[in-house]
């Protein structure tokens, strides 16, 4: 015996108000406001600024930091909020190329966000920092990238007390932070244990000095110098114990050899696991037998016939080529340069961080992975 | 060759299935889409060593084979189901309001479903099968409403179909309550409300009915690999069947002609391909407010009617211990301050009153979704206003943390579990987020809001009228079958085929 559903006292009425529910609509619609639609909304402009893309900036002054540093500072054409700790693309045209990387922000956040200013601060150590470092004079114009990666405190995750261990150029995201501390953007206590071979390798001393108080301190270590005031070394777990407060999540930025030497004395301090974060470095060439393949890269309608290094990854290759290809965190990590591989071997440096799904159905990460054989492969346009 | 029969502008999910219709309709087709990544929101992002699911919680009517639902029967004429691995999700929900004592898990399968309602509210019985023999009924004359594309021939519809005439016009609330089923039993069947983001004294009983026995006569189903893996099946699909798909590529307008229907579409960068077909994978508010010049004043006040539905939040957390380990029991978790859903709504308006939430711990579907020893949450609300555009830049990290916090302490609070020291890993989407990769305004997730005057029947019943300019047709949560996975697939589906017609009428 079917159930028949029934509201009004006459059933008739439930068939009416049914009937009614077009019409209804066509009323509401016709309506609507007749002034435009809106363009944006509050929240869409905020994400612009939080997310503002690729921009154009100008560079309006270079400093020397130390003898193989400078900070660049450019003047953006849209203004950006970021995390203290994040990284830009630098990019510009060298020869034929279009050439970017990823760098950390040296300068705070609400630098970028009252007046549009950014800072990165850069060692004259490989290709396109060494271009820089000879090249870069104000008035030139840039190509300035989202602000990325992870490399920042959260205070849901974290203690409370920092301690950051820097080497050599991965001074750039801390002073960051310590900027930010001080300007009120970023809200945690950060003790920074600093190395460097000599007292002149140092960038930013001064400052970093002049910003120390309750929130922030620093500690300078020696690994070539003796002096009074440095500790001498390396950050060892002595030394971490020495100025680390009672509880504390550890940050590192250096590079891969002060990884190793500190994840063994922060091991025998108990520490590991969600305590340490460290910051991806970007791939660099591989030791291999110098060979080369056939790259064939499909971006939307165009095919490319270009050449790969054994050596080197399919990122550069193509940006040796002059094709204008994504490229973000130069680590395998953000996926910024996702791409489909149509055919080839290949091999990815380091772990391999792609999603699932894009290892069973054949995407890889450009900026990771070095050619095994020829190869062809789809790639989105860098535009 | 910047000439195709379709374009379909957003590789979201009603886009991929839009372009795979187009496809085996004979078009030559061209998906664009502005992200480097396919699904909109069905896609999944690695922080460590965890790889966390961006939206879905569970597929609904999918089904296992051979209790297959529709949006199986979908997938096998797309040809993209062999080409995902599934996992059973393994209960309904479970539902907790603490200040009113109700804590319900409920089962899948319609049986079990009712004698546990029957367990925990007695007297209850009758009005669920009363529930469940009209939602049948209803699905039944939905089916025969899709075959006919909204073009219904009334008789028929009171003839064969009457409990779906009789019902629908009616909230969730006023039916149940002729149902006579008890407050209590009607507060655990009303949990799912929070997935059409509309309370039940607005949302219409066919909608939601719908969606309830979709859901517990066919159980939900997951993607092993996140729903990444069902967005690049289709990628994959629509490459088959010769398809183009670009990404890091945005459409920046919709060019007409002088019959005011479309002739072609501008990229970023300028390049003009020339089409007399678009599926608008996106929502209206940003084709008639930014594609597109000259909108007619009716096309204009017609959007400007609609009420943008939740904005989206998401927490995602990556924990250092197993499910068992902290306590967490269940696969997914509705928390809500109380039962009657139009004050919850009330709650979700402001940033500092919402901490509703639905939960989910994927362990508890995929054990191996993270590393041995590890689990994997996110937790999802919706905001009912705009009340992020009051976040200011400066502001915003804050705010995130907060709501982080007030998120976790009610997980904590509400199931006993203890997770927050064991955060490795966590990652914060705003409404910021949303609009960032998907352009929606205000952030939203949830596409137009299922207002009694907006709901599916009528926008079902008006798709012909909604279709007002020449070659645009919209697919996605903002379209005819609103919001949600399944919602958005089919979505696709009709609007794909509309457009194979469309196409093969020009000749």
């Amino acid at each position: 015996m079917a159930y028949k559903f029934k509201r009004q006292v006459f059933g008739f009425m439930d068939l009416l108000r049914f009937k009614k529910m077009v019409p209804l609509r066509e009323k509401k619609l016709s309506e609507g406001s007749a002034a435009p639609i809106p363009k944006t909304y509050r929240v869409n402009q905020t994400a612009e600024i939080l997310h503002p893309g690729t921009q154009s900036a100008e560079l309006v002054s270079v400093e020397s930091v130390t003898a193989d540093m400078k900070t660049y500072t450019f003047k953006l054409s849209k203004n950006m909020m970021f995390r203290a700790g994040q990284y830009v693309t630098v990019g510009h045209a060298v020869g034929g190329s279009f050439v970017s990387r990823p760098y950390a922000i040296s300068s705070s956040p609400y630098a970028a966000l009252h007046e549009g200013k950014l800072s990165v601060t850069v060692k004259k150590a490989g290709f396109f920092s060494g271009w820089l470092y000879e090249n870069a004079k104000p008035g030139d114009i840039f190509v300035i990238g989202d602000p990325s990666g992870f490399f920042f405190y959260d205070g849901v995750r974290d203690r409370k007390n920092i301690v950051g261990i820097a080497g050599g150029s991965g001074i750039t995201p801390f002073v960051c932070m310590a900027r930010a501390i001080a300007e009120g953007s970023e809200d945690f206590d950060l003790t920074l244990i600093y190395g460097a071979r000599t007292q002149a390798d140092l960038a930013f001393k001064d400052e970093l000095d002049r910003l120390s108080g309750d929130k922030f301190r620093v500690v300078y270590v020696l690994s070539d110098e003796k002096k009074p005031g440095f500790e001498s070394g390396f950050v060892s777990a002595d030394i971490i114990k020495k100025y680390a407060p009672a509880s504390y999540s550890v940050m590192m930025c250096g590079p891969q050899a002060m990884y190793d030497f500190a994840d063994k004395q922060l091991a025998s301090l108990g520490l590991g696991g969600k305590y340490v974060r460290k910051e991806a470095n970007c791939i660099g060439d591989r030791d291999v037998k110098p060979q080369k393949y056939a790259l064939t890269v499909h971006i939307r309608d165009e095919v490319f016939n270009i050449t790969a290094n054994s050596r080197e990854t399919l990122l550069v290759a193509m940006e040796r080529a002059g094709l204008r290809v994504p490229s973000k965190c130069r680590a395998g990590g953000c996926g910024y340069c996702h791409s489909r591989l149509i055919s080839g071997k290949y091999t990815i440096a380091g772990g391999d961080k792609r999603r699932l799904a894009d290892v069973k159905f054949g995407y890889i990460h450009p900026c990771c992975t070095y050619p095994d054989s020829d190869m062809e492969i789809e790639v989105p346009s860098g535009e | 060759m910047d000439r195709y029969d379709a374009v379909v502008i957003g590789a979201g999910n009603g886009g991929l299935v839009a372009a795979i219709r187009l496809l085996q309709g004979g078009a030559k087709v061209l998906l664009v889409e502005k992200h480097n990544l396919p699904g909109g929101f069905a896609t999944s992002f690695r922080r460590g060593r965890f790889e966390f699911e961006a939206s879905l919680h569970e597929l609904n009517d999918f089904g296992p084979a051979g209790n297959g639902g529709d949006v199986r029967d979908l997938f096998d004429s797309l040809g993209v189901t062999d080409k995902v691995e599934w996992v059973p999700i393994p209960d309904a929900y479970r539902v907790i309001v603490r200040s009113e004592g109700l804590d319900a898990l409920m089962p899948f399968g319609k049986q079990a479903f009712i004698d546990k309602l029957e367990s925990y509210v007695p007297g209850s019985r009758l009005s669920a099968e009363r529930f469940f023999e009209l939602g049948e009924q209803i699905r039944a004359a939905q089916a025969y409403t899709n075959s006919r594309n909204g073009i219904v021939d009334s008789s028929v519809m009171v003839k064969e179909h009457g409990n779906y005439v009789r019902t629908g016009s009616y909230s969730v609330n006023e039916v149940l309550e002729s149902l006579k089923m008890p407050q209590k039993a009607r507060d655990i069947i009303n949990a799912y409300w929070c997935y059409l983001g509309a309370h039940c004294d607005e949302l219409s009983f066919t909608h939601y009915v719908s969606m309830v026995i979709r859901y517990i006569t066919r159980g939900a189903m997951a993607p092993k690999m996140r729903s990444h893996e069902i967005s690049l099946a289709m990628c994959e699909r629509i490459r088959e069947l010769g398809g183009d798909i670009w990404f890091n590529t945005e459409a920046e307008k919709i060019v007409t002609g002088a019959d005011g229907g479309v002739e072609g579409v501008i990229l970023k960068g300028g390049r003009l391909i020339k089409t007399r077909h678009v599926v608008a994978n996106c929502s209206p508010h940003v084709v008639y407010g930014r594609m597109m010049d000259g909108v007619p004043e009716r096309i204009v006040r017609a959007t400007n009617a609609r009420k943008f539905a939740g904005r989206g939040f998401c927490m995602f957390l990556g924990l250092n211990k197993s499910a068992d380990e902290l306590g967490i029991e269940n696969h997914n978790y509705f928390l809500y301050d109380t039962s009657n859903s139009a004050k919850q709504y009330e709650l979700m308006k402001s940033i500092d009153t919402n901490s509703a939430q639905a939960t989910v711990c994927l362990n508890r579907a995929h054990p191996d979704c993270s590393p041995k020893g590890t689990s994997l949450m996110y937790f999802t609300t919706l905001y009912m206003s705009d009340c992020w555009g009051d976040v200011k830049p400066e502001d915003y990290a804050r705010t995130k943390e907060k709501v982080a916090n007030m998120m976790i302490d009610r997980f904590e609070r509400d199931t006993g579990s203890k997770i927050r020291d064991s955060i490795e890993e966590i990652s914060v989407a705003t409404p910021m987020t949303y609009a960032h990769y998907c352009g929606h305004p205000e952030g939203g997730i949830y596409g137009y809001e299922s207002q009694y005057w907006d709901g599916l029947n009528p926008r079902l019943q008006m798709m012909a009228e909604d279709h007002q300019t020449r070659g645009l047709r919209f697919a996605g949560g903002y379209s005819m079958r609103l919001s949600g996975y399944s919602s958005a697939y089919f979505s696709g589906d009709i609007t794909g085929r509309q457009t194979v017609g469309d196409i093969k009428k020009e000749g």
